[in-house]
């Protein structure tokens, strides 16, 4: 089934192309097959969400489903903005999980290089100890941790707090150890000729390693920015009030309500996944790359 | 000062700065990892209740002890495993097998990463509750299932069995995660020396004996590595549950090790109970992740 990759290679260098077998076509047809209907099956419900979305509440529930619906209905759109109650809280909510998404990335990505940098270029005793301390917490998923992290941050009295849903996730041991292998081959050089030309290791770091670390920072900061984008369990434990919901939990309590019609619904999610798609399509390749990272960092 | 730090030599001033930089983030794992995890420890041998103001009192192994004998953990654990099988075995699978397909095409390969990656982006929460929709008993799952086995009319009760709420979490989970999988076979399959496949071929061998006997052993950190991760992945996954659960469909069946220390912890205000649930999941992910280091070095 490889031998695509292989043929054509042969015919870049000149070799002979092998042509296939019968069965190597009906392997390969078989192949396409099977890519078509997965296909389908992934994309069909992002279709449905888009498409529902124009529909009213009857049509959504009717069968058959008609994926080309007669008019557009934009009734959908007006009620998953204002919300059941009418008080908008949903563009609250939105505003409150780009405030938080991108609170996390930030602050993320900025001590996960400068703890990267300390730890492979500015070598102290012990630091590999430390290195390894904080990969340990990399076995220790969120949801061991959400329970006790909740007596922690309740403590601090930074329960229903915007405090309260950034600071638990400030830093990742993720991002750390991703900082630290792009760094081991930063080139040395740079560093000491501009030691010598007396840069302090503050300007050295802001002015030298950051602008070249630009793609990895990028992967680093888009995957957090995701992965805060749908975190639902920690604004479940630590959100009280209406105002400071996120998105996640907005679309939670949207659907609990009595009053919530199908078309409603789908519209909510709808948008709530509209600008995560725009940054995926528009950043795709540090999508990639991100996934990239898990099987490469590990070997 | 100024004086005293000339004196100090390169090596010296530079391990200081070492230690400025990495400062934060180790005051950070101190208060937001390591705190948590010893005081979940200590939590976990007293009972308390967040509500009220008296301190946590020591009740030794009582809480696990009351885990052990209560039906509802085992039930959990029940839930979480056979979600965490369920799912995991046919994500490793089915990402391979597409990996092995859009690796050996020549065109598309970009859009058909792209498509298969896409639900990962969407929140898991707002997934499920389009796929609230999709197996309503008038969705669009019914329909299609009715339409391929030559059925009309029949309610797979997606939502309302407690068997099939399970698989029903399982195709949810399948559909978010598959691409991500996909992807990271992709590269292994990339990382694989094309000089290695071409002597093969030269000696002969055929496209699945290509595949068997010299692409897959290859590709066994990989496949390794997927495998430990999607059972971390699934192991860990709340959102889907939650959201089903809310919605009406039957809790048993799906009520997963994170459900339940939510629940626990957070409605009922057992933090102790809820904190024994915590370390007993810890310690399930810890072996499994020991696992992988180990097979990963025995592979290397």
């Amino acid at each position: 089934m490889a031998t695509g990759s292989l043929r054509r290679r042969r015919a870049a260098s000149g070799m002979p192309v092998v042509r296939r077998t019968a069965m190597e076509s009906v392997v390969h047809a078989l192949g396409w097959l099977v890519l078509v209907v997965a296909l389908v099956l992934v994309l069909a419900p992002l279709a449905f969400m888009f498409i529902a979305s124009f529909m009213p509440a009857r049509d959504i529930m009717r069968m058959p489903f008609s994926w080309w619906p007669d008019s557009l209905f934009l009734d959908n759109f007006w009620q998953a903005i204002k919300g059941n109650d009418g008080k908008f809280i949903f563009p609250r909510a939105i505003l409150n999980s780009v405030v938080v998404a991108s609170s996390v990335a930030l602050t993320t990505v900025l001590f996960s290089a400068l703890a990267g940098y300390g730890l492979t270029k500015l070598k102290f005793r012990g630091s590999n100890i430390v290195f390894l301390l904080i990969l340990s917490t990399l076995m220790v998923p969120f949801e061991t941790v959400m329970i006790p992290l909740y007596v922690v941050v309740t403590g601090m009295g930074l329960q229903n707090s915007y405090a309260g849903l950034i600071i638990p996730f400030l830093l990742s041991a993720f991002g750390v150890f991703l900082m630290r292998q792009s760094l081991v081959t930063f080139p040395d050089e740079l560093l000491d000729a501009s030691r010598i030309d007396g840069a302090s290791e503050l300007g050295i770091f802001f002015r030298i390693v950051l602008p070249n670390m630009l793609p990895v920072m990028a992967v680093l900061g888009v995957l957090t920015f995701e992965q805060q984008w749908g975190n639902l369990i920690w604004p479940l434990l630590v959100v009280q009030t209406a105002e400071l919901r996120t998105m996640p939990l907005y679309v939670v309590t949207f659907m609990e309500e009595k009053s919530t019609n199908e078309g409603a619904m789908v519209a909510v999610a709808a948008l709530s996944s509209i600008p995560m798609l725009v940054i995926f399509f528009s950043l795709s390749q540090f999508f990639l790359k991100g996934a990239n990272v898990f099987s490469a960092g590990k070997e | 000062m100024a004086r005293k730090a000339v004196k100090l030599t390169v090596a010296t001033r530079r391990a200081m700065w070492g230690w400025v930089f990495v400062l934060p983030a180790l005051i950070y794992f101190a208060v937001f990892s390591f705190y948590p995890i010893f005081n979940a420890l200590w939590l976990s041998l007293h009972t308390k209740n967040p509500l009220s103001l008296r301190p946590p009192r020591f009740v030794g192994l009582r809480n696990y002890i009351d885990l052990l004998h209560s039906t509802s953990f085992w039930n959990s654990w029940k839930a979480t495993g056979l979600f965490t099988l369920g799912t995991a075995i046919p994500l490793v699978v089915l990402s391979l097998l597409l990996a092995t397909i859009i690796v050996s095409r020549l065109n598309f390969r970009r859009f058909f990463q792209l498509a298969f990656y896409a639900p990962a982006v969407i929140p898991s929460v707002v997934a499920a509750a389009v796929w609230l929709l999709l197996l309503d008993p008038r969705g669009i799952a019914n329909q299609w299932v009715n339409f391929v086995l030559g059925l009309s009319g029949v309610d797979h009760k997606w939502l309302a069995n407690p068997e099939m709420v399970r698989f029903s979490t399982t195709i949810v989970y399948l559909w978010e995660k598959l691409g991500f999988f996909t992807i990271i076979f992709i590269a292994g399959l990339g990382g694989i020396p094309q000089s290695v496949r071409e002597a093969a071929h030269v000696d002969g061998a055929g496209g699945w004996q290509l595949y068997r006997y010299v692409t897959l052993p290859l590709l066994k950190p990989t496949t390794l590595l997927v495998s430990v991760m999607a059972m971390i992945f699934c192991m860990r996954t709340f959102a889907t549950q939650y959201l089903f659960t809310q919605a009406g469909a039957p809790r048993e069946s799906i009520n997963v090790v994170t459900l339940g220390i939510y629940t626990t912890g957070i409605r009922d205000l057992q933090l102790g109970l809820a904190n024994a649930m915590s370390i007993v999941l810890l310690v399930v992910m810890l072996v499994l992740s020991v696992l992988q280091f180990r097979l990963s070095g025995r592979e290397g």
